[in-house]
């Protein structure tokens, strides 16, 4: 999708400059501002960072004495796990707000910021069996980090399978807020239980896949790909929003605007006042 | 305080009706005890790995007949708008929430303890030693799902599909859980004790703790049209 042409850009930019929005009836024309602007400035950015990724990761950077070529999967396989895991920080963060706040744009955030989260895990989930296999002799393995990281993404996925199965949106807002604090307090659990399960029956030594040393332009390329993927979220974040503000829109055409509603949800609770219950 | 009380009175009210119609303990129980015989079909329950496979085996049991349990016992005031009444009474939200639990614990309970001697027989287990290592895993894994899943069933059961999301949001969350009831019970059916098995017992103690403040705390969000 071209980031050019999504009309209404800055009506409702991420939570964490509130301040951009601007007033007006649902009627006014689509204004063109700042917001748009800064929108393909990101998608700018982050088109650039990826291909200077790209030439790192697949030329500048040396192939790895003992793995070889396919090594250089690492450059992508890890920012996308750290920045994935990132996205579902925010969505413990958000959901929290929202239930504080009830602004439906905390919903929307973590909405957001859960789908983009269980798509870069997926991404880490299918990298790593690519990379697995000729590293280790096998696709999966049950060692701990795998193990968790596995569990992370159901938990995300179910939290995105019960946003489906709910049509009434405050509803949907305040279940999935708890899933989301649920999930992530519920990460530390999963990581200490697994790693016990495996240190107690101790399967077959693996490689690790990443050594502990990790020369200077290794280390750099691999520093442009979290600035590069952490871009790449926030564009996909703000574009999710923006369309998450329309599905809104779209679900409640007699209700005011999504940026009016919010501003008056965050002082009358507004947001609860929906019969659809 | 009052907040205990009114928690007993609303889990009195269910085992009062489930004690006229045994709707659930029925549905629980069976379930159960046919997971338990599939599993032997299913599975070398004879061999010399006999103990560790039911481990595994009696956590699902248990797993499954929670989650059909729990789900049922929530579904049930709904069909009957009871939970209407709970929620125009002027009795606070973490009120209903410990009743709910409270009662749920009870069903799973009574399930587990009709399983348990059962499945030592069917299974050929000899606890022995272990048994106090068992009861005592039993007991605080079951805290620690009762209290997640009583908070999960009340959002699913609002959902388009009411209980049927209940295993997919339960089992997710619910996995540390397992993990650590299926290692103590695996070292409690060979024979270890309590020592044995601490720090599966500290992960499940803090499971429990976690799953039934956060239940506390959110219940009120989940309670709320």
């Amino acid at each position: 999708m071209s980031v050019t042409d999504t009309p209404r850009e800055g009506r409702d930019l991420p939570a964490s400059t509130p301040d951009r929005r601007t007033g007006g009836s649902s009627s006014a024309p689509p204004p063109r501002r700042a917001g748009g602007r800064r929108l393909q400035l990101l998608a700018v950015a982050t088109g650039i960072s990826m291909a200077v990724l790209l030439v790192g990761a697949l030329l500048w950077a040396p192939t790895d004495r003992l793995q070889g070529e396919v090594q250089r999967i690492f450059y992508i396989h890890v920012p996308a796990a750290w920045i994935g895991m990132l996205g579902f920080g925010v969505v413990f963060v958000a959901s929290i707000a929202y239930l504080v706040t009830r602004s439906a744009r905390w919903d929307r955030l973590a909405a957001s910021s859960a789908e983009v989260g269980v798509v870069f895990t997926t991404g880490v989930l299918l990298t790593g069996p690519l990379w697995g296999r000729p590293v280790w002799g096998v696709y999966w393995d049950w060692d701990p980090r795998l193990t968790s990281f596995f569990v992370l993404w159901l938990l995300y996925i179910s939290y995105l399978v019960l946003r489906s199965y709910l049509t009434e949106p405050t509803r949907r807002a305040r279940y999935s807020a708890v899933l989301g604090i649920i999930a992530f307090l519920d990460v530390p659990l999963v990581y200490v239980s697994v790693r016990w399960w495996r240190s107690l029956h101790p399967g077959p030594v693996v490689a690790n896949p990443d050594g502990p040393q990790l020369p200077g332009s290794m280390l750099a390329v691999l520093l442009v790909g979290i600035a590069a993927f952490t871009l790449l979220f926030l564009l996909l974040l703000r574009l999710r929003i923006d369309n998450a503000v329309r599905e809104d829109e779209l679900a409640a055409p007699l209700r005011p605007t999504s940026a009016a509603t919010d501003r008056s949800a965050r002082s009358q609770h507004t947001d609860r006042s929906d019969p659809g219950a | 305080m009052r907040t205990l009380r009114h928690a007993r009175r609303i889990a009195a009210k269910d085992l009062r009706i489930e004690l006229r119609t045994r709707d659930i303990l029925t549905a629980m129980g069976l379930f159960a005890l046919l997971i338990v015989v599939v599993a032997s079909f299913s599975f070398p329950t004879a061999s010399e790995h006999r103990e560790e496979i039911a481990a595994g085996l009696l956590w699902m049991a248990f797993l499954f007949a929670a989650l059909l349990g729990i789900g049922r016992s929530l579904a049930m005031e709904h069909e009957h708008a009871c939970i209407d009444a709970l929620i125009t009474s002027p009795v606070p939200r973490e009120s209903i929430y410990l009743g709910k639990v409270l009662s749920n614990l009870a069903f799973v309970g009574v399930a587990q303890l009709l399983l348990l001697p059962l499945s030592i027989v069917l299974l050929q287990l000899q606890p022995g030693r272990g048994l106090a290592l068992l009861l005592v895993t039993v007991a605080l894994a079951t805290l620690a799902l009762v209290g997640v899943t009583t908070l999960l069933s009340a959002m699913a059961v609002n959902t388009r599909t009411r209980e049927a999301i209940l295993p997919l949001l339960v089992i997710p969350v619910a996995i540390p859980v397992l993990i650590a009831a299926v290692q103590a019970t695996r070292i409690a059916l060979t024979g270890g004790t309590l020592g044995a098995a601490t720090p599966w017992l500290l992960l499940l103690t803090a499971a429990a703790a976690l799953f039934l403040l956060l239940g506390l705390a959110t219940f009120r969000h989940v309670l709320e049209e």
